[in-house]
């Protein structure tokens, strides 16, 4: 009996044209997130390959074309370091088209490189990756919005609800159970798309897996939370649509970028441009002033290169220049220091917010899982900065020695790969599950009223 | 004749504004504008301000460097930092996804870096609140709930019959519902218009230039006609369809498609098929056809040698050294002519991949007005794909200007035999470096503009005519039960 009832609404929910309009634009534009996602991050992984081989061909030209001054060839000769991207990626690109992942640095003072951007075109930013998670994050909440909320309100319209009434004693049921079938057809489409993204993204399943699954499963039942408060509510239909898409605008664009406009407001970034000047003047008027200046402090950040002598007769040694360059970045400390702080209250702010509003919070979420957030991207300025700091302690002895370049391993410096440490943000889906059982028992305690809706 | 509709769009006016939560809506919508003129007001202002505060102290410092070789300035360089446009507070554009500041020396182009994308954690990726996104977005959604109801209403509860029998005909109906409609919207609108204004000459002291004025002249006839297109296809729409819900679920399905999801889609495809160059491959490019051309770094280069051969033939002489003026003064400015054409014209190629990569968005304005009027909002307030390259461009100007004007120093006024390895190094005064002027990035005037948006004018104009088309002829296809 009650397996047939079930079948019965199923039947229903599916003739209509409106259950297949919403499964089939999901279906679409999942399999299309899912190919542009992947496409984009699949070039960045050409590109990446591309550098390992250009890592050896500019290395070997350079030594050919400045092999004779040792000091000339890591002058010119960049050392890359790569942020390969992870499977997850491609399923949320998240900020891997703003922050560049391949940095390419010299010996030089770091702070003039580490900061310069990829070429890219600032239109295509503007509006946003097509991927997979903007498909869950965006659409399917409109989706399950275009199949719930009217609910109610179709049968009171209709005329339905009053036999409805009069023949059973348990209206709620029935509603627990329309609900119910509109529930399992999106879940069925969740899943589809995500077993889909398995296969066609090569994704593990493991820890990170269900992280996700995680993620999207509370935020749909969330919408569906939200939904069913208003439907709670007794409302006609068109006033159900209008609040909910109301919500929905709010939620994913108004209080977003509201907030966003606060963070940028308060927690604006002026010392990133004062930083670059700290290390242009840092390094710079260092050729103007006596060697002792650069030398001093140089030593005193390496004691363990005083061995090598220092030749304060010459005008010019590549020793002094590599100490003014060294200069340049300990001058810009102070400010670097301050980006990093302004940069932590940025993500402490949207943390908070993230608290309060699940879009945000479940953009994050999945941003960190798939390694295509801000704090990837600076774990991977960290590792480049590292690397240049190792490079620089490995060869300084052959440049200050003035030995032969061919004395030197820098043939067999390849590119260097970062791949950032998994982070599981498990506490993000606390405040999710809050907010959505408060909203379920809200709307639960409404719907205990409705028996005596007309 | 006139007078019916008019009746009609006063009625329909009244209507919206007794209805209370289509008042709390538009008061709602009318403050978050208030509030977005402010914010992005205060906005465009700091951030201008601590740009012009870097601008000026690299100048400073830039004027108080001592004697020194000419070709240290040269590597000393210059920072270049992208100001905004007096009305870019209306319109953000790519503002916050374009870099602010660039470092300009000899030998090198830079990127222009510090984005404020590049310090968002990803909230920025919901959008940006600013006038343009509100009246863009939010209020063509506040004409679908004031009139998706309009006709379908009074037909539902039979006036619609009645208005048809006594004298109104389709016509006049169609014109004064969407007429109402829009004067709603233009209640919220006017004030705002004249508070931008007011704000905008606050800005700029009261010196209001003309060709700011007739950005925003043009600026407010797209978005009127904007808003008169959405108005009329909600009327049409109401008008069609045989229930205010279909009315309603069919508005907001548009909504969705046409400004959420296509935007992504049509960029997507545009960067898909015309797939741009890497960095690396882009050096790697330029790098090849500099070695192919010849470089003034290796000592054993073709091109300079010829070079070489020859001033030492037309001067007569047998040594660089003796020649009377400052051989390696001479090499970099031809190596610095050589390495920026090349660079110049894959910077070029560049340019154009991602002018084509945004021609597909472009294209789509034509069956999208959002994406028509959301390109020439970004143009008239100079936060534009456009303007960004022209900054480039004329910072890439400048830096050539710089390298060639140092070069020029060297040749002139540097001694041709090099003082040794421990001599003094050579230098010049310090009052040479005066000469060089300070960057200043000047704004396209309107007029280039206009040519450049013709695409996105003349697919608003084709969906204005579209609309009123269907306004006065389409009322034989529309049913009246």
């Amino acid at each position: 009996m009650k397996n047939s009832t079930y079948h019965l609404e199923f039947k229903l929910f599916f003739r209509g044209s409106s259950a297949w309009i919403g499964i089939a634009v999901l279906i679409i534009t999942g399999l299309s997130g899912l190919y542009f996602g992947k496409s984009f991050i699949a070039n960045q992984k050409v590109v990446i390959e591309k550098a390992a081989e250009l890592q050896t061909k500019n290395t070997l030209n350079n030594i050919d074309h400045f092999g004779k001054d040792i000091g000339l060839v890591f002058f010119h000769n960049k050392f890359s370091v790569a942020s390969v991207p992870e499977p997850w990626a491609a399923f949320a690109n998240g900020q891997r088209d703003i922050n560049p992942y391949l940095i390419s640095v010299t010996m030089l003072a770091l702070e003039g490189q580490l900061y310069d951007t990829d070429i890219s075109n600032p239109v295509s930013m503007l509006f946003g990756n097509m991927d997979l998670s903007f498909v869950f994050i965006y659409l399917f909440p409109l989706v399950i919005i275009a199949f719930t909320y009217n609910l109610l309100s179709e049968q009171r319209e209709s005329g339905i609800w009053s036999l409805l009434k009069s023949q059973t004693n348990q209206v709620t049921k029935v509603l627990w159970q329309k609900l119910l079938v509109r529930m399992a057809a999106i879940f069925g489409v969740a899943f589809l798309l995500l077993a889909v993204a398995i296969f066609y993204l090569q994704l593990p399943v493991d820890q990170t897996f269900f992280a996700v699954l995680s993620f999207i499963a509370i935020y749909l039942f969330f919408w569906f939370a939200i939904s069913f408060f208003f439907i709670s509510l007794g409302k006609n239909s068109n006033f159900n649509a209008s609040a909910l898409v109301a919500v929905w605008v709010l939620m994913c664009i108004v209080i977003p970028a509201s907030l966003n406009l606060i963070l940028t407001q308060r927690y604006a970034v002026p010392e990133a441009l004062q930083n670059v000047i700290n290390q242009r003047e840092g390094y710079h008027e260092k050729w103007d002033m006596p060697k002792d200046v650069t030398m001093k402090p140089f030593f005193e950040h390496y004691p363990q290169l005083k061995k090598y002598p220092f030749p304060k007769d010459l005008t010019f040694s590549w020793y002094w220049y590599y100490g003014m360059q060294q200069m340049g970045d300990d001058q810009a400390l102070e400010s670097r220091a301050a980006v990093q702080k302004k940069l932590a209250e940025r993500q402490y702010f949207t943390n908070i917010a993230a608290l309060f509003f699940p879009a945000i919070q479940v953009q994050l979420g999945i941003n960190e899982l798939a390694g295509s957030d801000l704090t990837t991207h600076l774990g991977f300025q960290l590792a480049v900065r590292q690397y240049h700091e190792q490079i620089r302690l490995h060869f300084y002895p052959a440049i200050f020695q003035n030995q032969d370049i061919s004395s030197t391993n820098i043939n067999s410096i390849g590119l260097k790969n970062f791949e950032a440490v998994k982070v599981y943000g498990w506490h993000r889906l606390l405040s999710l599950l809050v907010i959505t059982s408060m909203l379920t028992l809200i709307a639960m305690t409404n719907l205990k009223k409705i028996n005596q809706l007309k | 004749m006139t007078s019916i509709i008019l009746t009609i769009a006063k009625q329909t006016y009244k209507a919206t504004y007794s209805n209370k939560a289509a008042l709390a809506l538009t008061f709602l919508l009318g403050l978050s504008l208030v509030l977005a003129t402010y914010v992005g007001w205060q906005n465009f202002k700091s951030q201008n301000d601590q740009r012009i505060h870097y601008k000026q102290m690299v100048r400073d410092q830039w004027l108080a460097k001592p004697d020194k070789h000419p070709h240290r300035m040269a590597h000393y360089g210059y920072l270049a930092f992208r100001e905004k446009h007096e009305l870019s507070f209306f319109d953000f554009g790519i503002e916050s996804f374009a870099g602010v500041s660039v470092f300009l020396e000899a030998h090198k182009q830079n990127t222009v870096n510090f984005s404020e994308a590049g310090f968002s954690n990803g909230m920025l990726r919901f959008g940006e609140i600013s006038v343009a996104m509100v009246l863009q977005l939010l209020v063509p959604l506040l004409i679908f709930f004031l009139g998706y109801n309009s006709i379908s209403a009074e037909r539902e509860s039979g006036t619609l019959k009645i208005l048809l029998c006594q004298n109104v005909s389709w016509r006049k109906l169609l014109w004064g519902k969407t007429l109402g409609i829009i004067g709603v919207c233009l209640s919220i609108f006017i004030p705002l218009i004249l508070l931008t204004i007011f704000l905008w000459a606050s800005l700029s002291d009261w010196n209001i230039s003309t060709d700011s004025s007739l950005r925003l002249a043009i600026l407010i006839a797209g978005y009127s006609v904007y808003f008169f297109v959405i108005s009329a296809i909600t009327v049409l729409v109401s008008a069609f369809q045989l229930s205010s819900k279909s009315a309603l679920t069919t508005l907001l399905a548009c909504w969705i498609f046409f400004m959420v999801i296509m935007p992504r889609i049509t960029q997507a495809i545009g960067s898909r098929i015309y797939p741009a160059p890497s960095k690396i491959e882009f050096a790697d490019s330029i790098a090849a056809d500099i070695s192919r051309q010849g470089d003034s770094h290796d000592p054993n280069d073709a091109h300079y040698a010829a070079i070489k051969d020859s001033l030492l033939k037309v001067h007569g002489v047998d040594d660089v050294k003796k020649l009377p003026f400052n051989y390696g003064g001479y090499i970099m400015a031809e190596g610095e002519k050589i390495t920026s054409d090349i660079y110049s014209k894959h910077q070029k190629d560049l340019n154009k991949i991602f002018e084509k990569q945004n021609s597909i968005t472009g294209f789509m304005g034509l069956l999208n007005p959002y994406l028509s009027l959301k390109q020439l909002s970004m143009a008239l307030t100079a936060s534009d794909f456009n303007t960004f390259i022209d900054f480039q461009n004329q910072a890439e100007a400048y830096r050539y200007q710089l390298a060639q004007k140092m070069n020029k120093l060297q040749i002139d006024k540097i001694s041709n035999i090099s003082p040794g390895e421990n001599g003094k190094p050579l230098s010049i005064s310090r009052s040479n470096w005066a000469e060089q002027p300070d960057f200043n990035y000047h704004f396209h005037t309107v007029g280039n503009m206009t040519t450049e948006q013709f695409f996105p004018l003349a697919s608003l104009s084709l969906w204005l005519l579209i609309t009123v088309g269907l306004l006065q002829y389409i009322s034989k296809w529309i049913k009246t039960i």
